[in-house]
């Protein structure tokens, strides 16, 4: 009967309850401030680094890590709550999000002791930002087909060519882990032969398009690589690890508050006008979106409370994202069902703007970080199928 | 082996000896299974000793639950342990005696009127007409939330003698309606908000038994797709049913993950209402995606009465809309966490559970 795929429950954290106050006293005081305004999916499009510099003043980035690297040696559960009260409020959030959430946790595992020391109290204090290199234009599900390269020349250092899609906010970033062929694919072994790269983005022979995504913003990048000389000691981890290093940490990309809640601040809206109209079937309709969320809190807390156990359920985090980031689309069509309201970027109405918002950031809820169809795949193994 | 592990094999053991059955007319429940549960203690867990019951923690009636929900147990389990007996000993009134089946039904066209026998307060006879009874003809006590002068009156009745009408739910449960003609009751005026948080155990307790079931349908489901072969693989090998059963497996974690966290509520008496309103309704919206996939998966061997597939997936059907329906459920959630006003939504979701 037991299902291999559950987790304990969460205890209940005290510690997370207190910081959780904490945050929403600084995010009231900061809206009434005008320091920023609620938009839907902020830790892709919102980028403000002034407000990066201020969490990272208090104390909310690097949470978990130690403090000999500007860490705070707090639980996974305190940075939940921090996270998840950013995120409901559509606070602004991109610049950080990456460097928080995974850069700085795979410096911790891979990383030199000399690239720990000179990153990891940046990205703990809000000033330097990450991007992650691993999809190419030819390479999107597959990861192991990519064919950006690196080779070692004479002095030891690594020359990089090739082409990363989708990084975002790379314009904004200053570092990136870049995942890169350091051996000819073998097609019998194809997940051997790749390595991480920490790479400066203002090196030489680094160009950054902008893709700009169907609401016309410019979060995505294309990022060139030619013939960029990357210092020899960026290698992040081991030579040839790659592919086990970027699969090793996913229940941290995958598991947290973001994964279902982009588009919260459409349901946010949505109360207040059924709160306004009483509208019965409005309830309803807030009843159910409520309850499926409530889910996906426990279930995310569940990860939460685990790596603060020291374990890393991937397969349990793989789920959270697969239901999780279902819930963020479904969530436009429960609201626009019961609601007269047409969605428009330039809509006088707030729930028209966060309607419109919401959709034209939807295809990519069920794509980022392992598309849905991946995560099945996953989910599929955990059960014993494959 | 922890004891509520214990607990659970007992129940496994005694099951392994009652397999479930097509409900029907004449056989409405499996009488053989309760009186096996009873002479082992199991239908007093979590009910005082000193009462007439076994002891023990709600965590542990909340197992012996699931595992029987989970089994297709055709017995009032569900009702005894997590309504109606806590009810009874909450209200100060006399515990039947557990090994007798003791039921819950909401009685919204039921009146108590206190009865001057000589026998002191607390006496009351019921008239009126309780629907939807759960087990209706197999139990010999009923609790039933009755319209007072004073108020609401939970009341204790011996229904042993009462004909019940033959209405059952889709899996052949037993759901009848009980006229009550002046009978004798004893019982006790709730608060409204005692009778709020009576009516959220009660879907508390159907939640419990859907997060169990919907847990042994995605494992039947899996075992099936590992054994049957198509095309000469089995059928867990191909994407199309991967995709299907961890679209399964999602929405049986989730309903878990929300249902575990309803219980500790009412554990710790927090939010009780909110809880169990939100368990209830996310355990109902899973019911239509693992019910369809399951019988999907399965083919048309699922579809008839020899699998046991059925057993389950009839009582999903009807659970999800027991103890008060998934739109009553919405409403009350959704109403509860605008009780902030406007603007306090997020605050509200944060303090459910």
């Amino acid at each position: 009967m037991t299902n291999p795929l559950a987790l304990a429950p969460a205890p209940r954290s005290d510690d997370a309850e207190k910081v959780r106050g904490e945050v929403r006293e600084f995010l009231a005081a900061e809206l009434a401030a005008g320091s920023f305004d609620t938009h839907v999916d902020t830790w892709l499009s919102g980028v403000d680094p002034a407000f990066s510099k201020k969490l990272g003043d208090r104390g909310w980035l690097g949470m978990t890590w130690p403090k000999e690297y500007g860490g705070h040696e707090r639980s996974a559960m305190e940075r939940y709550a921090v996270t998840e009260e950013l995120l409901a409020a559509g606070a602004p959030v991109a610049a950080h999000w990456i460097a928080d959430r995974q850069s700085g946790p795979n410096l911790l595992t891979y990383g030199t002791e000399k690239q720990r020391q000179e990153i990891l109290p940046r990205i703990a204090a809000g000033e330097c930002f990450f991007v992650i290199g691993m999809s190419e234009p030819d390479s999107g599900s597959d990861l192991a087909s990519i064919r950006t390269k690196a080779v070692r020349n004479a002095d030891g250092d690594w020359v990089v060519n090739g082409a990363k899609v989708w990084t975002s906010n790379a314009h904004h970033a200053h570092y990136g882990i870049v995942l890169v062929r350091t051996t000819p694919l073998d097609t019998s072994h194809r997940h051997r032969g790749m390595s991480q790269l920490l790479v400066d983005l203002s090196l030489p022979g680094i160009t950054i398009n902008p893709i700009r995504i169907l609401d016309g913003g410019h979060h995505f990048n294309e990022v060139v690589f030619d013939d960029v000389v990357v210092p020899g000691d960026m290698l992040l981890g081991k030579e040839g690890d790659g592919w086990h290093q970027v699969t090793a940490e996913l229940a941290f990309e995958r598991s947290g508050p973001e994964r279902f809640l982009s588009t919260y601040p459409l349901v946010a809206e949505f109360a207040r006008r059924v709160a306004d109209s009483g509208d019965s079937a409005s309830v309803a309709v807030l009843g159910r979106i409520s309850a499926r969320l409530l889910a996906l809190r426990q279930m995310s807390l569940r990860i939460a409370a685990a790596l603060d156990r020291g374990e890393l359920p991937n397969i349990p985090a793989a789920l959270v994202k697969d239901v999780g980031t279902t819930f963020e689309s479904d969530v436009i069509d429960e609201v626009r069902r019961v609601v007269d309201v047409s969605p428009s970027l330039d809509s006088p109405d707030p729930l028209g703007r966060a309607l419109a918002e919401a959709q034209l950031h939807a295809p990519g809820y069920t794509l980022r970080g392992g598309t849905n169809e991946i995560l099945r795949g996953i989910v599929a193994r955990g059960l014993g199928l494959r | 082996m922890s004891d509520q592990d214990l607990v659970v094999e007992t129940v496994r053991d005694i099951l392994s000896g009652f397999e479930p059955f097509v409900l029907t007319a004449e056989r409405r429940w499996d009488d053989g299974l309760w009186t096996a549960l009873a002479e082992a203690g199991l239908t007093g867990v979590g009910l005082p000793e000193e009462l007439g019951g076994s002891g023990g923690e709600l965590a542990d009636a909340v197992a012996i639950v699931r595992t029987l929900a989970a089994g297709a147990g055709a017995v009032p389990v569900a009702e005894q342990l997590l309504v109606a007996g806590p009810a009874v000993v909450a209200a100060d009134l006399a515990l039947p005696p557990v090994d007798e089946p003791l039921t819950f039904a909401l009685g919204p066209a039921v009146t108590a009127h206190a009865s001057d026998d000589g026998d002191g307060p607390g006496r009351f006879t019921l008239s009126g007409t309780v629907a939807d009874v759960a087990w209706s003809g197999a139990a010999k006590h009923l609790v039933v939330l009755a319209a007072g002068v004073a108020g609401p009156v939970l009341a204790l009745v011996d229904v042993s003698a009462l004909e019940a009408t033959a209405a059952a739910n889709l899996a052949g449960e037993p759901r009848g309606s009980l006229v009550l003609d002046d009978v004798p009751a004893t019982g006790a005026l709730l608060t409204s908000a005692r009778i709020e948080e009576l009516k959220a155990r009660y879907a508390l307790a159907r939640s419990v038994q859907l997060a169990a079931a919907l847990e042994q349908v995605l494992a039947w489901t899996v075992q099936y797709a590992g054994e049957r072969v198509q095309f000469g693989r089995p059928l867990g090998k191909f994407q199309a049913i991967q995709m299907e059963l961890a679209e399964m497996a999602g929405e049986v974690t989730a309903v878990t993950a929300l249902t575990d966290a309803a219980v500790q509520a009412v554990e710790r008496d927090e939010n009780v209402v909110l809880a169990c309103a939100a368990a209830k309704v996310r355990a109902g919206a899973a019911v239509e995606v693992v019910a369809r996939l399951a019988h999907q998966v399965h083919g048309a061997i699922g579809f008839t009465q020899e699998h046991k597939l059925h057993h389950l997936t009839r009582r999903l059907w009807s659970w999800r809309d027991e103890a008060g329906t998934e739109l009553a459920w919405s409403r009350v959630l959704g109403a509860g966490v605008l009780a902030d006003g406007p603007d306090g939504l997020w605050p509200a979701l944060t303090r459910v559970v």
